[in-house]
């Protein structure tokens, strides 16, 4: 009888400890599909899958960093800067009322289009010269926080800074309409039932999980995050392990930039501009630690769930507006404080196994 | 640590069934929903918009579900995807801006659920909406028309200046058009006009204002793009001595588009010599009977484009017209019983 | 039974860690008055009884009795009221704040009015406690100014103003200095007077001895034997301890010093730490470097191995030089490095054990493809085979955080990290401090089976007993420079402490 009841208490703590976030998604999830019966429909559902997919690359990203001890605070404009780099090569027609007084007018941009208007290799030209920008913006982050030593949050702050304000003096504060529709089918489209969303953000998650499980770098990773002096000495490169961090969030803004672009069939220069808070609470939410060290792809991913799903949810209720503000911001608020808890119980504990 | 784990699911859970069971409206009568999605309410305008549409509904018996983007295009297009899963009848949006207008209007007519665009509109009419939008420009010309008319009194050249709004705004740009055109009529008592940006922003707009003026002192004619930039204009013409009422020799004549209670106010302490209305009453009513006739005649893709000539208030016509200032009417807490 | 006189009886207290026993039925009493020692391995269950009595666990059965009432405490705050402190080898000061500060950092009604302290209550009251311990030095001083030694009685000056009538202390000794030591024992004898209780427990048993009344010898979570002081005798505590006959503390030396030269270095200097140094290491060899505290030696290891840049000579390892380099390099050319500290730099403490072993050698072919993709199976087997060498007991090692194991089986994990390395000059610095009998005498077999494989050791230590039964040479550094060299056959303990007293400043001891 006792065994049984060991069985029992140890599946639910480790159901508890490790999956929690996602027992509670689900159970949230029945709950409110009692109340709100449009939950469960076929709509939405398909709402909660489109939402998540560009936040959990978004996410991924931001976890790496969190990992090595920082944050970056600038993949929202990473998101703007590639988002309009992006459309000013593949746009096919554009205003010139609007764009006129653009610095690139005539150089790059022209009334007939971007850069590689109508050109059948204008949108992976597109996507390779985007990504290439992430991930140069993601090497400067890095560079700066390994290198010079400054910290991750000043860093990532000034470079969000600039790359926003230059998104807009790109633009001029202008949208960049007219995708070509097979950049924008990625927003919307799919392989049978299987959105492109999707499948983007699944081999994000694949990419993580081999690098955080299967090679040396996510070894490094944790080990730098968890405790650098001994990372040092033990031989880690940490001043590459933390750049790889940096660059691999800016590569993971830069997807999420493509997947929101097309979702809103434009190149804009504000694209992502309050989804930081979103990010670092879906984060926080699936239990990755803001002090570095701790995390795990499934985690992210159970982060992620929990959040959109709360929005979605949110969103049924007659609620004022600043209700579901605050409502948002107190369950983050709690995520984070229940981390830091987690991080104060584990550091004051004498507790070794009969010394 | 387990311990806390289940107090704390055992809390989140309690009170979102306590949340939700305060909220809920048992599905008894079948009621018409309408989804109300706007950006931000930061202006005098945006506010009396709001409360003309949602009080106009809601005393309709209508169900307003009320959803703020916070200037977030993408968050916008969540919520209307959001709404057109609960199976609303209608969507009214006030857009962040054109282009993000027309991926909504797209969902919309995907989903087949009437949606209706107040006041910002689409970028181009490629899909079918229902819009009320201002004439920005006629408005913009008529009021600019009358300032004209003040300054050719002066018998000298003017030097005239324009608070330009967020040029992703069409408004902002028709407005912008509006005064070029009457500034073009009358080169002779025109220098060239002098652009201030301001992004829609008060605080953009008195820094740029403040250097504006630096550069040029004798600027006595002012055109802002929206009255409720009036009070940074203020700020920074009346330490200049500039901010003087109509008779002064300083008085900067000065004219600007919406029609809020501040611009009435100024206008009646004579500050302000012409104001440009958008007839929000006219706009909010227009809008609201196109949805509502379209939600009844089961239309799934309506499609009107709806313009408010709105018109220019004057120290001329004050008196008879103010009764359509919607600034006005707010400031004297009457309701909009009119229409 | 409970006598009258006794402070606290223990009944049959039990505590499980992860399936594994860390107390299994612990009966005992102490009476007031007198220093208890409380002796056994690590692993053996001294911290745990103590922490339970401390109130930072609850037993999982039994009960205990304080001053002739049932104590079960809720937290460390219950004990702490009681009257039980709790100096732990960590200590638990702040350092940027003030003597004073830490004194009242809990405040007493007396010294606080409207949650503000007031500074000359405090600071009169402060100097008490101070008097009380015998410690002159102004209480305003930030604590991170004092020396260890001097901390520690600032601990105790805290327990004492909590009117404490038991005080556990937690291997006191390790970090002080001679003066303190005796400083710390004539303390201990004044409570004791007064009517404490000192529960003492230390891997010397030598002061153990010294000190104690009585004496408390535990083996692997039991009472194994408990007595007056003049029951028992060094060689009783051990053999009680280990449970077996250790006619040594040190195992036969198999190694032998050869010809090879495997590191060479010459003139080697950095400002301010470390002076024209120059010496050699031989393959086979246990070389010692003897010194006092601050006498450079860490950071010539840390040089050694290039976490720090030296500014001026040569570095030769294995015939070829090295200079400029990082550790990764000195990993790659064969040099292994188990630092001071283990908490801070030597391990990964949330890491797992076995992520902590393999951590430094995640690049070698065995671990690793293209030393990019990790050999799962390779390192789970090859730590498993290295723990069970080294006699590293775990319950789980792939899950097991390592902030759960003992400070002996901690530097144990330390030094099977670095022997994945296969390495071929192996830098220790203090390897055994903090550790117990039977640890240490398996890391004394480690280097010695090391050396006798054909590595080179540099052994640092500021126990001058376990580098003259362990090493074939010494050297001996004072103020950054070395100052002498014995062989094996001619370690005259006279002339090393010389050595390393040589070339201080005027003054006093640096530190």
């Amino acid at each position: 009888m006792s065994h049984l009841r060991k069985r029992i208490t140890t599946a639910c703590g480790w159901l508890l400890a490790d999956h929690f976030i996602l027992v509670l998604t689900v159970v949230f999830f029945l709950v409110m599909w009692r109340i709100y019966p449009s939950m469960g429909g076929a709509r939405n559902l398909a709402n909660i899958s489109s939402n998540m997919w560009p936040l959990l690359t978004l996410v991924i990203g931001q976890m790496f960093v969190l990992l090595v001890g920082g944050i970056d605070l600038s993949q929202t404009s990473i998101m703007a800067v590639t988002s309009v780099t992006g459309s000013m090569i593949m746009t096919l027609r554009l205003d010139p009322a609007r764009f006129q007084d653009n610095p690139l007018w005539g150089v790059v941009l022209s009334e007939s289009g971007g850069l590689l208007a109508g050109h059948v290799l204008a949108v992976p030209t597109a996507v390779i010269l985007m990504l290439t920008i992430g991930a140069c913006i993601g090497l400067i982050n890095g560079l700066a926080v390994a290198r010079l030593r400054m910290p991750p949050f000043m860093v990532t702050l000034v470079t969000m800074s600039f790359f926003s304000g230059f998104a807009i003096y790109l633009t001029r504060s202008e949208n960049i309409m007219h995708l070509p529709e097979s950049f924008i089918v990625i927003g919307r489209g799919g392989l049978g039932p299987v959105p492109y969303a999707m499948m983007i953000a699944f081999l994000t998650a694949v990419a993580a999980w081999t690098i955080l499980n299967r090679m040396v770098l996510g070894r490094w990773i944790y080990a730098v995050g968890i405790n650098r002096k001994t990372a040092v000495v033990s031989g880690v490169p940490c001043a590459g392990v933390i750049v790889a961090a940096y660059v691999f969030s800016g590569l993971c803004a830069t997807s999420a930039a493509i997947l929101y672009s097309a979702r809103l069939e434009a190149g804009r220069p504000t694209l992502g501009q309050h989804l930081l808070l979103d990010v670092i609470g879906a984060a926080v939410i699936g239990g990755i630690s803001l002090f570095g060290g701790k995390g795990k792809v499934r985690w992210a991913v159970y982060g992620v769930a929990f959040f959109v799903v709360l929005d979605n949810s949110l969103n049924k209720m007659p609620l004022n507006f600043y209700a579901v503000d605050i409502i948002k911001g107190a369950v983050i608020l709690m995520a984070a404080v229940l981390d830091v808890l987690r991080n104060l119980l584990s550091q004051r504990s004498p507790a070794r196994a009969g010394a | 640590m387990k311990k806390f784990r289940s107090i704390l699911i055992s809390a989140l859970l309690i009170s979102a069934i306590i949340f939700t069971c305060q909220c809920t409206r048992r599905p008894g009568e079948k009621q018409t929903v309408i989804c109300f999605a706007f950006q931000d309410l930061e202006t005098e305008y945006w506010v009396a918009a709001h409360k003309a549409i949602t009080e106009t509904l809601r005393s309709r018996g209508i169900m307003v579900l009320e959803r703020n983007g916070h200037q977030d295009a993408n968050r916008q297009l969540e919520q209307v995807r959001d709404a057109i899963a609960q199976d609303v009848d209608g969507i009214i949006i006030i857009p962040q801006d054109g282009e993000s207008a027309l991926t909504i209007i797209g969902e919309a007519n995907r989903a087949g659920t009437p949606i209706a665009v107040f006041n910002r509109p689409p970028a181009n009419r490629s899909r079918p909406a229902l819009v009320v939008v201002a004439d920005n420009e006629k408005i913009a010309e008529e009021t600019v028309r009358y300032m004209v008319l003040a300054a050719s009194k002066l018998e000298r050249k003017m030097k005239p200046l324009i608070l330009v709004g967020d040029l992703g705004d069409q408004n902002a740009i028709a407005r912008r058009q509006g005064f070029y055109n009457v500034i073009g009529e009358r080169p002779e008592i025109f220098e060239k006009p002098i652009e201030v940006p301001t992004k829609w922003d008060p605080a953009t707009t008195l820094a740029n204002l403040e250097a504006a003026m630096q550069i040029n002192r004798g600027v006595d004619f002012i055109f802002t793009s929206s009255d409720f930039l009036y009070p940074q204009i203020r700020a920074v013409l009346e330490p200049l001595g500039k901010w003087k009422p109509i008779g002064d020799k300083d008085h900067v004549i000065l004219g600007g588009l919406d029609g809020d209670s501040t611009a009435y106010m100024l206008m009646e302490q004579g500050f302000v010599d012409a104001t440009g209305v958008q007839d929000l009453f006219f706009e909010a009513h227009a809008i609201m009977d196109a949805l509502l006739k379209a939600i009844q005649d089961g239309q799934k893709t309506p499609e009107e484009w709806i313009e408010d000539p709105g018109f220019a208030i004057t120290q001329e016509n004050m008196q008879e017209k103010r009764e359509d200032m919607w600034g006005y009417r707010v400031m004297a807490g009457l309701a909009e019983a009119k229409k | 039974m409970i006598l009258s006189g006794e402070l606290i009886h223990f009944g049959n207290i039990t505590k499980e860690f992860f399936g594994i026993r860390a107390l299994a039925g612990i009966t005992l009493s102490m009476p007031s008055g007198q220093i208890v020692g409380l002796v056994g391995e690590n692993g053996a269950g001294k911290s745990t009884l103590m922490n339970v009595l401390g109130g930072v666990f609850a037993p999982d059965a039994g009960s205990m009795i304080w001053q002739g009432r049932p104590y079960s405490p809720e937290g460390p705050a219950d004990a702490t009221r009681e009257g039980i402190a709790f100096i732990h080898q960590e200590l638990n000061l702040f350092g940027n704040l003030s003597i004073a500060d830490n004194l009242f950092i809990d405040g007493f009604p007396r010294v606080r009015r409207l949650g503000v302290l007031k500074r000359g209550t405090a600071n009169r009251l402060a100097r008490q406690r101070l008097e009380a311990v015998a410690l002159e030095c102004p209480v305003n001083t930030p604590v991170e100014n004092l020396t260890p030694g001097e901390q520690q009685l600032v601990e105790i000056a805290r327990a004492l103003g909590r009117n404490a009538r038991l005080i556990i202390l937690d291997e006191p000794t390790s970090s002080l200095t001679q003066n303190e030591r005796e400083r710390l024992f004539g303390l201990m004898n004044e409570l004791r007077k007064g009517g404490c209780t000192l529960v003492f427990i230390s891997h010397n048993l030598d002061e153990v001895l010294r000190m104690s009344d009585r004496i408390v010898v535990m083996r692997d979570g039991c009472v194994v034997s408990t007595g007056e002081k003049r029951e028992y005798t060094v060689e009783r505590m051990i053999t009680d301890m280990v449970g077996r006959q250790i006619n040594n503390l040190y195992p036969e030396k198999t190694s032998r010093a050869s010809e090879e030269v495997l590191l060479r270095v010459e003139g080697l200097s950095r400002s301010g730490t470390v002076d024209d140094v120059s010496f050699v290491l031989h393959r086979g060899e246990i070389l010692g470097l003897f010194g006092l505290m601050g006498s450079g030696r860490t950071e010539l290891a840390r040089i050694l191995f290039g976490l720090d840049s030296f500014s001026a000579g040569n570095l030769e390892a294995i015939g070829r030089p090295l200079g400029g380099h990082k550790p990764a390099k000195s990993i790659s050319r064969g040099l292994a490095f188990v630092t001071e500290n283990r908490r801070d730099e030597g391990l990964l403490m949330e890491g797992t054990i076995e992520s902590n072993v393999a951590l430094a050698a995640l690049r070698r072919r065995a671990f690793s493809r293209w030393s990019v993709w990790i050999r799962g199976g390779a390192i789970r087997e090859r730590t498993l085979r290295t723990a069970g060498e080294l006699r590293l007991h775990a319950a789980d090692l792939r899950r097991q955080p390592a902030r759960n194991l003992s400070g002996g089986n901690q530097q144990k994990a330390v030094i099977a990290k670095w022997l994945l390395t296969e390495p071929k000059i192996l830098i220790l610095d203090e390897p055994t401090r903090g550790i117990d009998i039977g640890a240490k005498y398996e890391i004394y077999t480690i280097m010695n089976n090391l050396a006798a494989e054909g590595a080179g050791i540099l052994f640092i230590s500021s126990e001058l007993e376990e580098l003259a039964a362990t090493c074939d040479r010494i050297l001996v550094m004072s103020n950054g420079r070395i100052h002498g060299e014995f062989s094996r056959g001619a370690f005259d303990e006279k002339a090393i402490l010389e050595a390393a007293f040589e070339g201080l400043r005027i003054g006093g001891t640096k530190r």
